[in-house]
């Protein structure tokens, strides 16, 4: 990216808020391939990757179900985000007010913000996990609900604390720090992926003299698939292909991403969002997901478990046949329910039960594999890509009250995300939580395909809200709601995952959306437009 | 001075991920590999900073966040 290119893109975020960008702002492809592989190495990569193998993902599906959810990814920017930027040159915001009103907006400001919030306390999380590392402290489980220690709640206010007050202090300080960090990071989760590689090789000793050798120890051991740990969703191919898909549903989808390829010359540079989910959605997540599988492998069963298991099962197991075992989500399984059983007889009380649920921890998974490098990853990672997360949510936030100023919004936001990553339940059940963010936002990412390509063949007006005066447009606000009501009715009643439920809510908003507004939708005379 | 920097930097990078690749090759052991990793860091933040610290810290979007 030359010095112009950088200078341009600097102003990105506060330059044309209420203008379609102009020809000479327009950046070239090379400036979006660096800023979406940057960005999408984050510290959530270090805690999504484990957590595929947490749900007993397979080789097959989570390298194929990455590799086709990530290019339905690259395409949905390439295809439904970016041709819009392109011709409308407008940011999100911006354009989402022509059509819904400036109080529509402020609601799904408000929407955004919250979600940022708790996705800035998963990367607090992640980066409390290396402070644990060092102060010893207990950190929390995989299936843990609340702060399970002092030290964990200490660690997480001090890291909190921390990147909530350089956010408000200095946001762009931090973020000149991510851009020099960013092919750092990038090597390291590379490196990360290598010493894996190598410690299975070794852990095995398997003979590896081709790539068909390397995929038979993927399939047969790295991920070998099967029952998920307790407590988790079983993840299938179409698990991994959805969540690749709709990760950053917000952003393509979503449209979010407006505000980026308005910039671009080409609405094909919608590809460069390729480095990255290949870069960070397939590389960092195997390489994370290969250092929780290690820590799998290299586990036995205690001595505690062995007994379980050989007194209760009728020459199922021996000691020795457990000694040599590495630690399965089906050995915890079993050993689970006996003690449930036994807790049932009045053999044991309920607190004396002791099996637990291997956790994927970033900061032990990286110090394992890298040492202090691993952990420097684990905290910048977090802290580069939270810093962001704060300040945008405080942007949100600000919007609802214009007067605060900037420093005591992204302060208060810090400190609610502070309090989010407190709580391991978010950074647990990340996977869920992510699936979530894409599915709150995305109704309005339909909104504004509909009424940029479609509404006017249905005789009604694009822009509503612009052309009417009007400063909430209902049928959008009720196109959004019932979407997501409909989404919650699916999963809460018919069964239906929360990974898969955003496909059909799209079409459900889609459609909302134009019959809404046929109701909706008085004749505007050309005076007023 | 800059000009050396710019051509140092990149070569602290490569640094970084050789021992990787090494170790993989099974011609290192995982503690040197540790320490050339963490030398090869605090070189690249050396020499990078003064290069990269430019006036560009708002690229990223003001509206959206990653995972």
């Amino acid at each position: 990216m030359d010095t112009e290119q950088q200078s341009q893109q600097a102003q990105a975020g506060s330059e044309f808020e209420r203008e379609p960008v102009p020809k000479n702002a327009q950046l070239g492809f090379k400036s979006f391939i660096g800023m979406y592989a940057g960005e999408h190495c984050a510290g959530t990569e270090l805690m999504i990757g484990p957590l595929f193998v947490a749900a007993g993902a397979s080789a097959f599906d989570l390298v194929v179900g990455l590799i086709v959810g990530n290019a339905l990814a690259v395409l949905s920017w390439m295809f439904l985000c970016a041709p819009i930027a392109t011709r409308a040159r407008l940011t999100l915001y911006y354009q989402l007010e022509q059509i819904c009103g400036r109080w529509l907006v402020i609601l799904y400001n408000l929407a955004n913000g919250v979600m940022f919030c708790f996705l800035a306390g998963a990367m607090v999380t992640v980066s409390a996990t290396a402070l644990g590392v060092w102060f010893k402290f207990p950190m929390p489980a995989l299936n843990d609900l609340y702060p399970n220690s002092v030290g964990w709640v200490v660690a997480v206010a001090v890291m909190g604390g921390l990147i909530a007050i350089v956010a408000a202090y200095g946001y762009q300080t931090v973020a000149k720090f991510a851009n020099i960090a960013a092919p750092w990071m990038v090597l390291v989760f590379l490196a990360f992926a290598l010493i894996g590689l190598r410690q299975f090789i070794t852990a095995t000793g398997t003979e590896v003299s081709s790539a068909s050798d390397v995929w038979t120890l993927c399939k047969t051991t790295i991920w070998k698939g099967g029952e998920p740990l307790p407590g988790q969703t079983k993840f299938t191919f179409w698990h991994v292909m959805f969540f690749a898909w709709f990760c950053n549903m917000a952003m393509h989808i979503g449209m979010s991403d407006l505000s980026v390829f308005r910039f671009a010359k080409k609405s094909w540079y919608g590809s460069a969002s390729g480095t990255g989910m290949y870069v960070g959605h397939f590389m960092a997540w195997m390489a994370a997901a290969m250092l929780f599988a290690f820590q799998l492998h290299q586990t036995h069963p205690d001595q505690y478990m062995i007994d379980l298991l050989t007194e209760h099962t009728t020459g199922k197991y021996t000691q020795q046949s457990l000694e040599e075992s590495s630690l399965t989500a089906e050995l915890i399984g079993e050993a689970m329910e006996i003690e449930n059983q036994l807790v049932a007889a009045g053999t044991i009380a309920e607190e004396d039960k002791k099996i637990s649920v291997p956790t994927p921890l970033p900061g032990p998974l990286a110090h394992n594999a890298a040492g202090l490098v691993g952990l420097l990853c684990v905290i910048i990672a977090g802290w580069t890509t939270a810093n962001p997360t704060i300040y945008r949510a405080g942007l949100a936030f600000q919007a609802l009250a214009p007067k605060l100023s900037r420093f005591k919004v992204t302060l208060v936001t810090g400190a609610i995300a502070t309090i989010a990553g407190m709580f391991p339940l978010i950074a647990m059940k990340l996977l869920g939580f992510v699936a979530l963010y894409g599915l709150v936002l995305m109704p309005m990412g339909a909104v504004i395909f509909v009424d940029f390509w479609l509404i006017r063949k249905f005789g009604l007006q694009s822009n509503y809200a612009k052309l009417s005066g009007k400063s909430f447009n209902v049928a959008a606000f009720l196109a959004w709601f019932v979407t997501l009501v409909t989404a919650y009715i699916l999963v809460k009643y018919a069964g239906v995952q929360i990974y898969f439920v955003s496909l059909p809510g799209w079409f459900v908003a889609a459609i909302l959306y134009v019959v809404l507004s046929k109701l909706y939708q008085k004749k505007i005379r050309p005076a007023a437009a | 001075m800059r000009s050396i920097l710019k051509i140092v930097s990149p070569l602290m990078l490569i640094a970084l991920i050789a021992p990787s690749i090494l170790f993989l090759a099974g011609r290192m052991e995982l503690d040197q590999v540790k320490w050339i990793m963490l030398i090869a860091t605090i070189a690249w933040f050396a020499t990078a900073t003064p290069v990269m610290w430019k006036d560009n810290g708002q690229t990223q979007q003001d509206d959206t966040a990653t995972t």
